[in-house]
């Protein structure tokens, strides 16, 4: 997932959703609801991220007790940089379940 | 909990299984995120979806598996040929079919989860040899022989399922948990009595003895000997079974092209041992004595009442010759191949 290599649609959506979060940690689950994007097509975009320095990941404690620790993410300076020179595709965006992830 | 839920965990435990090491971390991150989901049905489509988007980086069978498993299609088409031609129920075609993927599917799970044969040779050993010693005592028996174990209509053969892969784990460790093993498993198919199976045990440890001489060979041998001589001292009371039995006699009961697919299907399964003792000499030994064990399944079925493996109809074979691809190392010749 190169700058140069066109990004997917879903690759953009997902940046986008994670642009939206800041600083703030986003999760698996979250970002598949966000976007749309289905969790077989997320998980290879986020670890491809992950790999090229675009994304930082941490283990979360658990927020209430007897629940698992939660893996999040959210983008670099790098992906920061990656997802604002690759909006997502105008028309994808336009869907009713993406605006509401926008800002 | 549901079976949704509990689906949606058997996948995830999937990916934890398959994934090699460095992608461990995003296997529990499935599993803890499905963890969070609060609907059933949307925990189970995460589940599966994340098991269908990571399964490119689920660690590759060998080389070796991939040739076999092409073999075992072609093997099992050609008998779909065979059943065709001969008239047999059209169903019977379908549950080798059917084997062939449960056998594939498990062939893709036994890829990452043997990551360490040595370890995994020794419980596919004992898994083995207790559970040819519970089919001797409960399974199903037929004219006085105890073979099988029932799961509704379907009759599993667990020694036609479980002795070929453990033959090969016998090749890559042999210690005395090992041999134990390999002992009651002797012992087993002389209770049970299973003589093709017997056989199919004896020739593939003479061929490994003839390769690799050491001390737990020599003992595992000793005891396959023994329970091949006592098998053959028991009178085989099993009736032929159509379709099953005999298959390789079909030139002359059916015609020329039927016998064509039968022997070419059955030459099939001997290809990877061949290329495998061709193409590099660390795999040299798991190969001849993996192609031993066929070889003597299929001239049991040729001399004997027993059941022609993969062309013939039965899913028991089919799964055992697919699972034994697992076992099979991969090009060059990888430290943890080495016979002790």
């Amino acid at each position: 997932m190169g700058r140069n290599r066109a990004l997917s649609g879903d690759a953009r959506k997902i940046l986008a959703a994670l642009l939206a979060a800041g600083e703030e940690w986003s999760h698996g689950y979250e970002l598949c609801r966000l976007t749309g994007t289905k969790s077989g097509t997320l998980y290879p975009l986020l670890i491809r991220l992950a790999s090229q320095g675009f994304l930082e990941a941490e283990w979360q404690p658990p927020c209430a007790g007897g629940r698992p620790p939660r893996h999040a993410y959210r983008l670099t300076a790098a992906g920061v940089d990656l997802a604002r020179n690759n909006p997502p595709d105008p028309v994808r965006a336009a869907a009713p379940r993406y605006r509401e992830a926008l800002p | 909990m549901t079976l949704r839920r509990r689906l949606a965990q058997t996948a995830c435990r999937a990916l934890l299984r398959m994934l090699p090491p460095e992608m461990q971390p995003w296997a529990h991150a499935v599993r803890h995120e499905v963890a969070q989901i609060p609907g059933d049905t949307a925990a189970l489509f995460f589940g599966l979806d994340s098991l269908r988007g990571l399964a490119p980086y689920v660690v590759a069978p060998s080389r070796s598996s991939i040739t076999g498993a092409a073999c075992a299609v072609g093997a099992v088409a050609l008998g779909a040929v065979y059943l065709n031609v001969a008239g047999a129920p059209i169903h019977y075609a379908r549950v080798n079919a059917a084997a062939l993927l449960i056998g594939l599917a498990l062939l893709a799970f036994c890829a990452g989860a043997i990551r360490d044969p040595r370890r995994w040779a020794v419980v596919v050993t004992q898994i083995t040899a207790l559970s040819l010693l519970a089919t001797a005592f409960f399974g199903d028996q037929v004219e006085g022989a105890a073979r099988w174990l029932k799961f509704g209509s379907f009759a599993l053969q667990p020694s036609l399922v479980l002795l070929p892969m453990t033959i090969v784990g016998f090749v890559i460790i042999r210690d005395w948990r090992a041999t134990t093993g390999m002992l009651v498993i002797a012992a087993a198919l002389a209770l049970q009595p299973d003589r093709a199976m017997a056989g199919m045990l004896a020739a593939s440890l003479a061929v490994l003895l003839a390769l690799r001489r050491d001390r737990h060979v020599m003992a595992a041998f000793a005891g396959s000997v023994f329970a091949f001589g006592v098998t053959l001292l028991r009178p085989e009371t099993l009736p032929p079974a159509p379709y099953v039995t005999g298959v390789l006699y079909v030139w002359s009961e059916v015609n020329a092209f039927a016998g064509l697919t039968v022997v070419s299907g059955s030459v099939l399964l001997l290809i990877p041992a061949i290329t495998g003792m061709a193409s590099s000499r660390g795999r040299r030994t798991v190969s001849a004595v993996h192609g031993a064990s066929w070889l003597a399944a299929i001239l049991a079925a040729a001399l004997g009442n027993s059941p022609t493996p993969l062309v013939g109809y039965g899913a028991s074979a089919v799964i055992g010759y697919v699972l034994s691809l697992a076992m099979l190392p991969p090009g060059g010749t990888p430290e943890a191949m080495r016979t002790s």
